[in-house]
C-alpha cells in the first residue's frame, strides 16, 4: 500500500495541474482584477475595496440576485419536483421503460443556445408560434417577454432544459433500494402513494440532498437562456448575465471580478444553507 | 491480484522509460531538423526569398460579406508571392467575443502579423501600449500608395494622438432607411424634418403599421443619430468627459415624443436588432435606423423599395438635418512585433499595401456595400446602397458614432436608459446624468 502512493500522486497530479491552471489561477486573478478599476485590456488602476462597495450599492446587481433567487424557487420547485415525480411513476411501470427513460433525458444533450432560440421564436410579439396560436381562437396577442413575464419566461426552458438529468439522477437512487423493501410493502398492504412517501422517498433522501445543492449550484451559472432569450431586459437579468455585461460589454473587469466573487460566496452560503436544513442521517441499506 | 498489480506497475516503469528515450531521442532530431530548416532557409535566402509564414486576423469569415473577396484578395498575393503562405484567420464581429480575442492576443505576445480591427476607442489600450507601428512615415515614403487613399478616409483613421495606426479599406454610415413604398401607399412624404415625421408616424401607427422598427436594449443607432442631431456634430464629439452638454438631454426627449406617438413595435422592449432588422425587411415597419451593413441582409424586394436619409433634427436641436453618423470604422494594423522582425517586415508591408491598394478596396467595398476608402467607382449594388453613397457624399458633415467618444460602460447606461425614459419612469435629464456619472468613475 506505501508503495502504491506515489502512483496514486502521480496519476493525481495531471488533473491537480489541469484545475490549478483552468479553475484556481482565474479564480485568484479575478480576486486580484476585483481591487482594481480596469479600463479595457491595457490600463488598470488599484481602487482598493471601491468595487465592493459598489456591490452594496448598486441596485441592479439587487435586483439581479433576487431575480436569480426566484428562479432558484422555479428550479427547485419544478425541475426537482417534476424529475421526481416523473421518476417515481417511471419505477411503477414496468415496459416502456428504457423509451421513456430516453425521451425525459433527450433534452440535456441538446445545447441550451439551440433551445433557447427555439423560444425567442415561440415567445416573439409578431409572429412567435404562442401569439399564432392565441390569434387563430381570436385572443388578442401576449407581451410574452415584458415586465410581468419575462422573468417566467425564461424559467420554462431553464427548467424543462435539465429536468432529465436529475430524473436519470433519481431513477438511479431507486434502482438501488432492495426489491424485498417493496415486496414487504406489499405484503403489508401498502398503497402506491403511502410506499412513495414513506418508503422511496425517504431512501433516496440523500441523493435528493444532492440533487438540491446540484440544482442551487446550477441555478446561479444559469447564462445562456437569459442572455438569448431576454438579455436581462424587463426584470430578467440574473448574476450570470449581470456580471458578464459589466466584464466583457462593458469593459470593466475590475467591478465584474468583483461580481463573480461574491457569486462563489453567495453561491457556497446557499449550498452550506441548504445542506444545513435537510440534515439527516444517512440511511444504509 | 497482488502479482497482476505488480505486472500493472511493472509495464508503467518500462513504459514511463520508453517514453523518456523516445522523447529524448525525438527532441534530440528535432534539433537537428530544426538546424537543417535554418541552413536551408539561409540557402534560400541567397537564391531566392526565404519562405514567410504570415497570420492575418480580420472579420472577413463567417457570414461576411466580403469573405470570398478577401480570399481572392490574400490568394492574388501569394500568387505573386509564392514565398509567402498566409494563414486567414478570422472570427464574426457580430458579437463581444472577437473584441476580446483581439485585446488578449495584443496583451499576452501573440499579435497576428496583420490585425484588421476597429479604429477610435476600441484600439485606444493597444495603440497606447505602443504595440502597433505608426503609419505615417510608410505612407508619405510611398505616395502611390497614400494617394490611393481619399483623404478623408485617411482622417477618420487617425486616433487622438494625430497618428495614423490603421490603414482604411471601408467606411459605413448610419441613415433612416424608408420603405418609400409604404410612405407612398400611404401619401406620406419622406420624413426630411420633424414635423414631417411626427406626421409619418401618427399616420402609420393609427393604420397599425410599426413606423420605426428600434430596439430599446440594442438601440445604439437610434441614439447614436438622435444625440448627434440634438447637439450637433461639436457638441456630440466632446463626450460627456468635461461636462454634460445640456443639448444632449433634447435626444432622450424625442425618443419619448416619438414613443408616446406609438413610433415604435409594442415589443420594442423585447427584441433585439435582429428582429427589428427583420421587420423592416419582411415590410412590416416603414423606417428603421440602421447601419450600411445591414442592407445586405433585407430582401429584394425591401432593398429595391428602400431609401436612406439623415435622421431630422430633434427639436430644438443644434443639428442641421444633414449630419451623418458614420466614417471609417475599421483598418489594417501593423503589429510592432512583427515590423521589428526582420525576416517578415518586407513580406507584412508588402502585404498591407496589397489589402489597401484601390483594385482591392473596389472589390471588398462592391460585396459588403461600404464606402470605399478609396476615389473607386463603385458598381452593380442595390439603389438603396447608392442612396447612402450619395447621402454621405452630400451631407454637411460625417460623425463617427458617439460610441465612440464616452468609454463603453458609459454608451451602455446610455442604451439601459432608453426603455426608462420613454416610459416615463426616467426624465431625460436623469438619464444624461446617470451616464455622466459612470463616466466620471471611468476615468
Amino acid at each position: 500500500m506505501k508503495g502504491d502512493r506515489k502512483y496514486i500522486f502521480m496519476f493525481l497530479f495531471p488533473s491537480a495541474l489541469f484545475l490549478t491552471v483552468f479553475l484556481y489561477y482565474p479564480f485568484f486573478k479575478s480576486f486580484y482584477l476585483s481591487f482594481y478599476r480596469t479600463k479595457g485590456f491595457f490600463d488598470k488602476k488599484f481602487v482598493g475595496w471601491d468595487n465592493f462597495e459598489r456591490l452594496f450599492t448598486d441596485k441592479l446587481l439587487g435586483a439581479a440576485t433576487l431575480h436569480t433567487l426566484e428562479l432558484m424557487l422555479y428550479v427547485l420547485l419544478f425541475q426537482v419536483g417534476i424529475a421526481l415525480v416523473l421518476a417515481v411513476l417511471i419505477e411503477g411501470i414496468s415496459r416502456f421503460k428504457d423509451f421513456y427513460r430516453t425521451v425525459f433525458f433527450f433534452p440535456v444533450v441538446i445545447s441550451g443556445t439551440a433551445i433557447s432560440l427555439l423560444f425567442v421564436l415561440f415567445y416573439n410579439y409578431n409572429f412567435g408560434l404562442l401569439n399564432n396560436i392565441l390569434a387563430n381562437f381570436g385572443i388578442e396577442k401576449i407581451f410574452w417577454l415584458d415586465e410581468g413575464n419575462a422573468l417566467k419566461a425564461v424559467a420554462i426552458p431553464t427548467v424543462w432544459h435539465y429536468v432529465g438529468f436529475y430524473f436519470i439522477l433519481f431513477l438511479t437512487a431507486m434502482s438501488k433500494i432492495p426489491a424485498d423493501y417493496y415486496e414487504a410493502a406489499r405484503l403489508e398492504g401498502i398503497g402506491a402513494i403511502k410506499r412513495t412517501t414513506m418508503l422511496t422517498i425517504p431512501l433516496i433522501m440523500s441523493d435528493i440532498k444532492v440533487v438540491i445543492t446540484l440544482a442551487i449550484t446550477g441555478t446561479l451559472k444559469v447564462f445562456e437562456f437569459v442572455w438569448v432569450i431576454t438579455s436581462g431586459q424587463n426584470g430578467s437579468e440574473v448574476l450570470g448575465t449581470y456580471m458578464y455585461k459589466k466584464a466583457m460589454v462593458d469593459q470593466n473587469f475590475g467591478y465584474g471580478s468583483a461580481i463573480a466573487i461574491y457569486m462563489v460566496i453567495f453561491g457556497v452560503l446557499l449550498a452550506l444553507l441548504a445542506n444545513r436544513l435537510l440534515k439527516r442521517d444517512e440511511i444504509t441499506y | 491480484m497482488m502479482l497482476l498489480s505488480l505486472l500493472l506497475l511493472f509495464s508503467m516503469i518500462l513504459a514511463a522509460c520508453g517514453d523518456n528515450k523516445s522523447g529524448s531521442n525525438s527532441s534530440a532530431a528535432d534539433g537537428n531538423a530544426g538546424k537543417n530548416a535554418a541552413n536551408t532557409q539561409q540557402d534560400d535566402k541567397n537564391k531566392d526569398a526565404a519562405p514567410v509564414k504570415l497570420r492575418v486576423f480580420s472579420t472577413f469569415g463567417g457570414t461576411d460579406s466580403a469573405r470570398e473577396a478577401f480570399q481572392q484578395a490574400i490568394d492574388e498575393f501569394t500568387a505573386s508571392h509564392p514565398n509567402v503562405t498566409i494563414e486567414n484567420d478570422t472570427m464574426s464581429a457580430n458579437d463581444d467575443g472577437f473584441r476580446t480575442k483581439v485585446n488578449t492576443d495584443m496583451n499576452s505576445g501573440n499579435e497576428p502579423d496583420l490585425l484588421f480591427y476597429f479604429i477610435g476607442a476600441d484600439a485606444e489600450g493597444f495603440v497606447n501600449a505602443d504595440k502597433v507601428v505608426p503609419l505615417n512615415d510608410l505612407l508619405d515614403a510611398d505616395p502611390e500608395w497614400k494617394n490611393g487613399f481619399i483623404p478623408s478616409a485617411l482622417d477618420f483613421a487617425k486616433q487622438p494622438d494625430g497618428n495614423i495606426y490603421a490603414a482604411p479599406l471601408t467606411g459605413f454610415y448610419e441613415g433612416l432607411f424608408v420603405n418609400k413604398k409604404i410612405f407612398e401607399e400611404n401619401g406620406l412624404e419622406l420624413p426630411t424634418d420633424w414635423d414631417k415625421l411626427t406626421a409619418a408616424v401618427k399616420t402609420l401607427s393609427a393604420k397599425g403599421i410599426i413606423p420605426l422598427s428600434v430596439p430599446f436594449d440594442q438601440s445604439h443607432y437610434l441614439i447614436e443619430y438622435s444625440i448627434l442631431s440634438a447637439a450637433g456634430p461639436e457638441g456630440q464629439s466632446k463626450g460627456l468627459k468635461d461636462g454634460i452638454d445640456p443639448n444632449w438631454e433634447k435626444a432622450y426627449a424625442a425618443m419619448k415624443e416619438l414613443y408616446d406617438l406609438g413610433a415604435f413595435p409594442k415589443d420594442a422592449a423585447t427584441i433585439d436588432l435582429n428582429m427589428s432588422g427583420n421587420y423592416f425587411s419582411e415590410g412590416l415597419a416603414a423606417m428603421t435606423i440602421e447601419g450600411s451593413w445591414a442592407i445586405g441582409g433585407w430582401t429584394d424586394e425591401t432593398k429595391d423599395n428602400a431609401t436612406v436619409i439623415p435622421f431630422p433634427t430633434v427639436p430644438g436641436g443644434l443639428g442641421s438635418g444633414n449630419n451623418v453618423v458614420g466614417g471609417f470604422g475599421s483598418g489594417f494594423y501593423l503589429p510592432k512585433s512583427v515590423y521589428n522582425d526582420a525576416a517578415k517586415k518586407d513580406s507584412v508591408v508588402a502585404l498591407l499595401k496589397h489589402l489597401t491598394s484601390p483594385a482591392i478596396i473596389q472589390k471588398i467595398a462592391t460585396a459588403n456595400g461600404g464606402t470605399p476608402a478609396a476615389d473607386v467607382e463603385i458598381s452593380g449594388l442595390a439603389q438603396v446602397a447608392m442612396d447612402g453613397f450619395a447621402m454621405a457624399a452630400n451631407s454637411d458633415s460625417i460623425s463617427s458614432p458617439v460610441d465612440s467618444k464616452v468609454a463603453p460602460e458609459t454608451f451602455n447606461d446610455l442604451r439601459a436608459s432608453v426603455q426608462q425614459v420613454v416610459t416615463g419612469k426616467k426624465t431625460p435629464t436623469e438619464a444624461i446624468e446617470s451616464a455622466k456619472k459612470v463616466e466620471d468613475a471611468n476615468k
